[in-house]
C-alpha cells in the first residue's frame, strides 16, 4: 500500500520549475517572435529585470529561513523618492548610495526585530512596514510625482560591460557573491539548518534569532541596492505604491526551487526564475495581455508553485 | 469571582483574549470626541460613523473566523473589490447577486482547498488569491464607475421609520456573526481546531472526531462571503463599482481582529473584541479626519498600530 | 469470553521506521489486557491504529469475522472504541466540559450548544472519579494530573465497549491510581474489553489478566498473567539477559563537572541540589510531570526556573539562563544537551548525516567563518559509532531509529563536549542499538565525561546509571545507588513522599 513515486518522476520534481518554464517560454518566443532573438534585444529585456533579480537575492535568503519579506515595495518607494524629489537638498550624487543603504539597514532591523524577536507573522510585519513607508512618502510628496532622477545614475545604467548591460553584470556579480556566501561560510549552514528545522537548529546551538534577524537586515539592504538600480532605470521618480516587485520576487524565488525552508534551487534556481519573468513580460506584452492579466499570472505562479511544493512536502 | 475579574482585565486564562483595554480606549475616544467636537455626538454623525465602520465590521467578522482556526485570509480585500465590480456590471440584480455569491464561494473554496488538501500555507494561498481575484476585478471593471442596483443604494443609505437603515443592519450582521462563532457547534469546533494549531498539534481536534478539513474549508468560504457582503455594502454606499476600493481591507481587517484581543496563532478571541477593534479603527479614522490629518499619514498610523498590536501578541512559531 | 475485536497481521511503517510489524491481537469481553514493551516497541502505534488515528499498511481489523474499517477517530468512536492517549490531547483553550463533549455536543433549540447539560454531566462524570473540578474551567488552568483525569473521564463513556488506556497513570499518585483501578474493575465486570499500557509492574499484575509483549514492532507473546512473574515479564520485554545489555559500571569518579545549587523550580518548590562527576552517569527518575523535564531544561534556558545557580567546571552561572542563548552558552562550556524528541528537536531529517554531525561544530564558530567540511571527523564518528549507512551524504531520514539516535549523539561526541545532559537516551530504538548506545555512553564517561540522563525506563535507570535521583513535586526526594535500586523502591520513592494533598493511602 506504500505510495512510491517513480524515481525518475521524483527526481524531476526536484529540479526547480524555473528551468522548465524558462525553456518553455524561450521556445515560445523563438517560434512566435524570432526577430526578438538577438543579443541586443534580449539584453534590454534582461536589463529590465535586473532590479528584480537583485531583490530576489534577499528574498531567497529570508525564504530559506522560513520567512518572507514584502517590505521591498516600501524600500523601493522611499529610495526612489529620496533620489528624485531633491528633498535631500544639494548633496553629491554619490551620497545617495550610503543613504539608501542606511534606509535599508533601518528597515531590515525593524523587520528582523519584529519577526526574529517578537515572532510576528512575517507577511503582516513587512506588509505593515510597506504601508507605513508608503504613507510617509506620499505625505511628503503630497500625492504628486517627484522630479527627475540624477543623470549620473541613468548614464551608468545605460553602459555595457562586454555584451552585458551594466545592471545585468552587477546582478550576476551579486548573485555569485551570494552563492559563495551561502555555500562556503558557516552562515550558510545556519540558514540551511533553520530552514530544515528551526527547533532542532536551536537545540544544536545555532543562533536562530540572530540568523533570522541578519537575514532580514541583509534582505532589506539588498532591497535598497535593488532600489538604486531600479531608480537608475527611470528618468522621473514615481510614488505609485505597488506590491508587484516583492511579489514577483517571491514568485521568482519559488519558481527557482527555494520555498519556505527548502533550498534545493540554491541561488541559481531563483536566478532563472527571474529570467522567466523577463521572458514572461515579453511574451505577455507581445501577446497584448492587459495589466489585470499580469496580476492573475503573478497570483497563479505563486499558487501553483506553492501547491507543487506543498504536495511534495506532504508526500515525504 | 475576583479570579474571573482578573482574567478579564489581563486577558489571561480567558478564551476571549484581552478585549477590555481596547474597549476602554473606544469609550475614552468616544467621550473625548463628543466633548471636544460639537458635531460628533449627533445622530447624523453617529450613523455616518457606523456606516463608515460597517464594511470593516462585516469583513472583520469573516476574517476572525479564519484567524480563530490559526489561518488568515488576505484575499478579502480583493473579494470586496470584485463584489463591487460584479454588482456594477450592466445586468439586473437577479443575475449579479447570485454571481457574487458564486464567486465568493469559489474563492473561499479554492483558499480552503489549497490550505487543507494541497498543504499550502494559508498566508501564501490567500496572498496569491489576492492577486488573482484583483486581476479578475480589474478585467471586469478597469476603473471606478458603473452603477449598482438602486435598492442596494437605498438599503445602505436610506431610512426606515425615520431611522437610518444602518442601525437595522448592524444588529443583524452581529447576530449572524455571533451565531456562527459563539452560538453553534461549528463555532466551538473553530476554537478547538485553532487551539490545537496554536499548540502545534494540528490534528488534536481531528482526534476528537471533528472533521477539521471540512470545517476549515467552510471557514474560508464564510470569510469570502462576509467579504462579499461588505463589498455589497460598500457598493451601495459609493453607488458604483471600484476595483481598488477593497485593497485596504486586507490588512485593516487583520488589524481590527488583532486589536480586539484575538490571537493570530488561533484559538483565542471573541466577537465582541472584533467589534470593538473595528469600531476603534473607525473612530480613529473619524478622529483623524476631524483633526485634518493627511489621508496618507493615516495609512502609516494604521500600519504602525497593526505592528504594535501584533508585536505585543505572543506566538511560538517564527516566520510566515 | 467472547472476542470483541481482532487485529490480524497488522503492519505499519513511518518512512524507514517499521513501527508495527505483522502483529495479531485479539481483545475479549471482560478482560483487562496488558500491552507491554519498551518505549518505541510499537504499542502506541498499534493502539492508534485501533483508535482510527493511523491506518495500517497491511492487515485487517475484524469483529466476529467481519472486517471493519476504522479510517478516522470518529468512526472508531462510533464503533465503540474509546482511547485515553499517552500524550495529553486535550485542547487547552476549551473548558473541561467542552473537551468532554467535543465532537458530540448536545444541542438546544436553534442549534445552540446545551452548555448546562454538558456541565452537569461533566460534573457527574468527574465526581465518579472523585474529582470536584468546576466543569467551566479552561483546561489550560489544570495541573498535569488533573488533565490526565479529565482525559480518563473523557474516555470512560457508557456506550463504549473497548477502552484503550495508554499510560493513564504516568502522572498519577497512589490514591489516584486506586480510584482508576476501581473503575477499570467495574468496566471489566460489565463485560468490556480494556487495553492497559503501563510501565509499572505492580499495576499490571494487580489489574490485568492477559499480557501481550511487543518488541521492536513485533509480537513476542500473549500469555495469561497468572503464568508470569515480574522477572519473566521483563526478560520477555528485553529479549535478552540484562547483563548483556548493559556495560560494566566503573567506579572511577573524578572531579565535579556539573553542580546545581539552591535550585528552585517555582517560588513554592523545595530547593534542590545535585552534582555530576567525571566518570559517572546520573539519572533523574520520577512520575510524569513532577518537574524533572523542567529541571534539566532550565540548565539550557528552555525553561525559566524561580532561581538557583549552576556550576559547569569552574564557571558559575546564575539561573535563569537566556532562552535564545542558553544552549550556546552551555556548549561553550562543554555541556551538550540531547533533546528527547529526536525528529522535532534533534535532527535535520532531510539533511545529510554529515551536516547533522558537523552542525554542532559549526555552531560554535561564527557565521562568517569559512564552513570547513570536517571530512575526517565525520568519517571517524560514523566508524566509531558504527552508524550503518552507505554514505555520509545520505539523509538522516533514510536511517533506522537506532542509527538516527547515534547520529544525534555523534554530533555531541564529535564536538568538544565532556558533559552530556540527555533526555531519554534510547527512545524508539531497537534492542541492539540500545546496547550499543549504552556502551558508547559508558565509554564517554570512561574517557572523562559525565552524563545526566532523564529516563522513564526503570530498567534503563537501574542498568545504565551509577546514581539515581528521584524527583517528586519539583524536588529530589531520594537518592540511591543504581546497583542496589529496584523498580519497587524507585516507584516507592517517586510516589510516597507523603506530602500529597490528595494522598489517602
Amino acid at each position: 500500500m506504500k505510495l512510491t513515486l517513480n524515481p525518475m518522476f521524483s527526481s524531476l520534481l526536484r529540479v526547480p520549475p524555473a528551468y522548465f518554464v524558462f525553456a518553455a517560454l524561450f521556445v515560445t518566443l523563438w517560434v512566435t517572435k524570432p526577430q526578438l532573438m538577438n543579443v541586443n534585444v534580449m539584453g534590454v529585456f534582461v536589463r529590465q529585470v535586473a532590479p528584480l533579480g537583485i531583490l530576489v537575492l534577499g528574498q531567497l535568503l529570508v525564504m530559506r529561513v522560513r520567512s518572507i519579506d514584502l517590505s521591498g515595495a516600501g524600500v523601493l518607494l522611499i529610495v526612489n523618492y529620496m533620489m528624485s524629489s531633491g528633498i535631500m537638498g544639494d548633496i553629491h550624487v554619490l551620497f545617495y548610495i550610503p543613504l539608501a543603504l542606511l534606509l535599508g539597514l533601518i528597515v531590515g532591523l525593524v523587520n528582523g526585530y519584529l519577526i526574529g524577536r517578537r515572532r510576528v507573522s512575517a507577511v503582516i510585519a513587512t506588509l505593515a512596514v510597506t504601508t507605513i513607508l508608503a504613507g510617509i512618502v506620499q505625505f511628503f510628496a503630497s500625492g504628486k510625482p517627484p522630479g527627475a532622477m540624477p543623470d549620473f545614475y541613468n548614464d551608468i545604467y545605460n553602459t555595457k560591460i562586454w555584451i552585458f548591460p551594466s545592471p545585468v553584470a552587477f546582478w550576476i556579480v551579486l548573485t555569485v557573491l551570494m552563492s559563495v556566501f551561502l555555500s562556503r561560510f558557516v552562515f550558510g549552514r545556519y540558514v540551511a539548518s533553520i530552514g530544515e528545522n528551526p527547533t532542532a537548529a536551536h537545540f544544536s546551538g545555532v543562533p536562530v534569532e540572530r540568523t533570522v534577524i541578519i537575514a532580514h537586515v541583509m534582505a532589506s539592504v539588498i532591497a535598497s541596492i535593488a532600489a538604486l538600480v531600479q531608480s537608475s532605470s527611470i528618468a522621473v521618480g514615481s510614488i505609485r505604491v505597488g506590491l508587484e516587485m516583492p511579489i514577483d520576487a517571491v514568485a521568482a524565488t519559488i519558481l527557482g526551487g527555494v520555498v519556505f525552508g527548502r533550498g534545493e534551487g540554491g541561488v541559481w534556481g531563483p536566478f532563472f526564475g527571474v529570467l522567466c519573468f523577463a521572458l514572461l513580460f515579453v511574451v505577455m506584452t507581445s501577446f497584448g495581455v492587459p495589466e489585470p492579466g499580469k496580476l492573475i499570472a503573478r497570483g497563479l505562479i505563486i499558487l501553483l508553485a506553492a501547491i507543487l511544493y506543498g504536495m511534495r512536502a506532504a508526500k515525504s | 469571582m475576583t479570579a474571573t475579574l482578573k482574567n478579564i482585565l489581563t486577558g489571561k486564562n480567558s478564551r476571549q483574549g484581552l478585549w477590555i483595554l481596547p474597549l476602554i480606549i473606544v469609550v475614552i475616544g468616544f467621550v473625548s470626541l463628543s466633548v471636544s467636537t460639537e458635531d460628533f455626538a449627533t445622530s447624523q454623525n453617529l450613523s455616518n460613523l457606523l456606516k463608515q465602520a460597517m464594511p470593516l465590521i462585516i469583513v472583520a467578522i469573516g476574517q476572525m473566523i479564519v484567524i480563530l482556526l490559526g489561518g488568515m485570509d488576505l484575499s478579502v480585500g480583493s473579494m470586496i473589490s470584485l463584489t463591487t465590480a460584479l454588482l456594477a456590471i450592466d445586468a439586473p440584480a437577479v443575475v449579479t447577486i447570485p454571481l457574487v455569491v458564486v464567486a465568493a464561494v469559489m474563492v473561499g473554496f479554492i483558499n480552503g482547498f489549497s490550505v487543507v488538501r494541497l498543504n499550502v500555507h494559508p498566508i501564501i494561498a490567500t496572498l496569491s488569491m489576492q492577486f488573482i481575484v484583483l486581476g479578475v476585478a480589474k478585467l471586469i471593471r478597469p476603473v471606478a464607475g458603473g452603477s449598482v442596483p438602486e435598492f442596494l443604494v437605498q438599503w445602505v443609505n436610506g431610512t426606515i421609520f425615520g431611522v437610518s437603515t444602518v442601525f437595522l443592519w448592524t444588529p443583524i450582521v452581529i447576530l449572524i456573526g455571533w451565531k456562527l462563532i459563539h452560538g453553534s457547534r461549528y463555532g466551538l469546533h473553530l476554537f478547538a481546531i485553532g487551539g490545537g494549531a496554536a499548540e502545534g498539534q494540528e490534528d488534536a481536534a481531528h482526534n476528537f472526531g471533528i472533521s477539521d478539513r471540512r470545517n476549515i474549508i467552510v471557514a474560508y468560504i464564510c470569510s469570502a462571503l462576509f467579504a462579499a457582503l461588505a463589498g455589497a455594502f460598500l457598493a451601495g454606499r459609493i453607488a458604483s463599482g471600484d476595483p481598488n476600493v477593497g485593497t485596504i481591507f486586507a490588512l485593516d481587517s487583520v488589524t481590527a481582529v488583532a486589536i480586539g484581543g484575538t490571537q493570530l496563532s488561533g484559538g483565542i478571541g471573541g466577537l465582541h473584541g472584533t467589534l470593538i477593534g473595528a469600531l476603534l479603527m473607525a473612530l480613529l479614522s473619524n478622529g483623524m479626519n476631524l483633526a485634518n490629518l493627511s489621508a496618507f499619514l493615516q495609512g502609516s498610523i494604521k500600519g504602525g498600530i497593526l505592528l504594535l498590536v501584533v508585536a505585543l501578541q505572543s506566538r511560538k512559531k517564527m516566520g510566515l | 469470553m467472547n472476542s470483541l475485536i481482532k487485529l490480524t497481521n497488522i503492519s505499519k511503517s513511518f518512512g524507514n521506521n517499521q513501527a508495527v510489524d505483522d502483529v495479531t491481537l485479539e481483545l475479549n469481553s471482560g478482560s483487562v489486557h496488558a500491552l507491554m514493551g519498551e518505549n518505541g516497541a510499537g504499542k502506541s502505534t498499534l493502539m492508534k491504529i485501533l483508535a482510527g488515528v493511523h491506518q495500517p499498511d497491511v492487515g485487517s481489523i475484524s469483529r466476529a469475522g467481519e472486517v471493519v474499517s476504522l479510517t478516522s477517530p470518529k468512526l472508531a468512536l462510533d464503533f465503540g472504541i474509546s482511547t485515553v492517549f499517552q500524550e495529553l490531547s486535550l485542547l487547552p483553550n476549551l473548558t473541561i466540559a467542552e473537551n468532554m463533549f467535543l465532537g458530540r455536543e448536545p444541542k438546544r433549540s436553534f442549534g445552540m450548544i446545551d452548555t448546562k447539560l454538558m456541565e452537569s454531566q461533566t460534573k457527574a462524570a468527574l465526581a465518579e472519579l472523585g474529582l470536584t473540578l468546576n466543569p467551566s474551567t479552561l483546561v489550560s488552568e489544570l495541573t498535569i494530573a488533573e488533565r490526565q483525569f479529565v482525559e480518563i473521564a473523557h474516555g470512560i463513556k457508557a456506550d463504549v465497549n473497548i477502552f484503550i488506556l495508554d499510560e493513564p497513570t504516568a502522572a498519577l499518585n497512589a490514591a489516584d491510581v486506586g480510584m482508576l483501578n476501581k473503575h477499570i474493575r467495574r468496566m471489566k465486570d460489565e463485560g468490556k474489553a480494556i487495553v492497559y499500557i503501563s510501565h509499572r509492574m505492580d499495576e499490571i499484575f494487580d489489574i490485568c489478566d492477559t499480557v501481550t509483549v511487543m518488541k521492536d514492532g513485533q509480537h513476542v507473546a500473549t500469555k495469561s498473567l497468572s503464568d508470569m512473574t515480574p522477572d519473566s515479564l521483563i526478560a520477555m520485554m528485553v529479549g535478552r539477559e540484562l547483563e548483556d545489555l548493559f556495560p560494566e559500571r566503573s567506579d572511577a569518579q573524578g572531579a565535579c563537572l556539573l553542580e546545581v545549587k539552591h535550585f528552585k523550580l517555582t517560588s513554592v518548590s523545595q530547593p534542590l541540589s545535585l552534582k555530576v562527576h567525571k566518570g559517572e552517569i546520573v539519572a533523574l527518575a520520577g512520575l510524569e510531570g513532577q518537574g524533572q523535564r523542567e529541571i534539566v531544561r532550565s540548565l539550557i534556558g528552555q525553561h525559566i526556573p524561580f532561581g538557583g545557580t549552576v556550576r559547569v567546571k569552574d564557571h558559575e552561572i546564575s539561573l535563569p539562563v537566556a532562552a535564545n542563548n542558553g544552549i550556546r552558552q552551555m556548549s561553550a562550556l562543554g555541556l551538550g544537551f540531547v533533546p528527547e524528541d529526536r525528529k522535532d528537536e534533534g535532527l535535520f531529517l532531510n539533511l545529510p548525516i554529515a551536516d547533522n554531525i558537523t552542525i554542532g561544530l559549526h555552531s560554535t564558530e561564527g557565521g562568517l567563518a569559512p564552513a570547513r567540511k570536517y571530512r575526517e571527523v565525520i568519517a571517524d564518528t560514523i566508524k566509531s559509532m558504527a552508524i550503518k549507512t552507505s554514505s555520509a551524504n545520505a539523509s538522516v531520514a533514510s536511517l533506522s531509529g537506532g542509527n538516527q539516535q547515534k547520529v544525534l549523539l555523534g554530533r555531541y561526541f564529535a564536538s568538544d563536549v565532556d558533559l552530556l545532559v540527555i533526555e531519554e537516551p534510547t527512545r524508539g530504538v531497537d534492542i541492539g542499538a540500545k546496547a550499543e548506545i549504552y556502551k558508547l555512553l559508558r565509554q564517554f564517561t570512561e574517557n572523562g565525561g559525565g552524563v545526566l540522563v532523564l529516563s522513564r525506563e526503570t530498567i534503563e535507570l537501574i542498568g545504565l546509571c551509577d546514581r539515581i535521583l528521584v524527583i517528586h513535586d519539583q524536588t529530589i526526594v531520594s537518592e540511591m545507588v543504581a546497583a542496589d535500586a529496584t523498580e519497587h523502591n524507585i516507584l516507592d520513592a517517586a510516589l510516597s513522599s507523603g506530602s500529597d494533598a490528595t494522598g489517602s493511602v
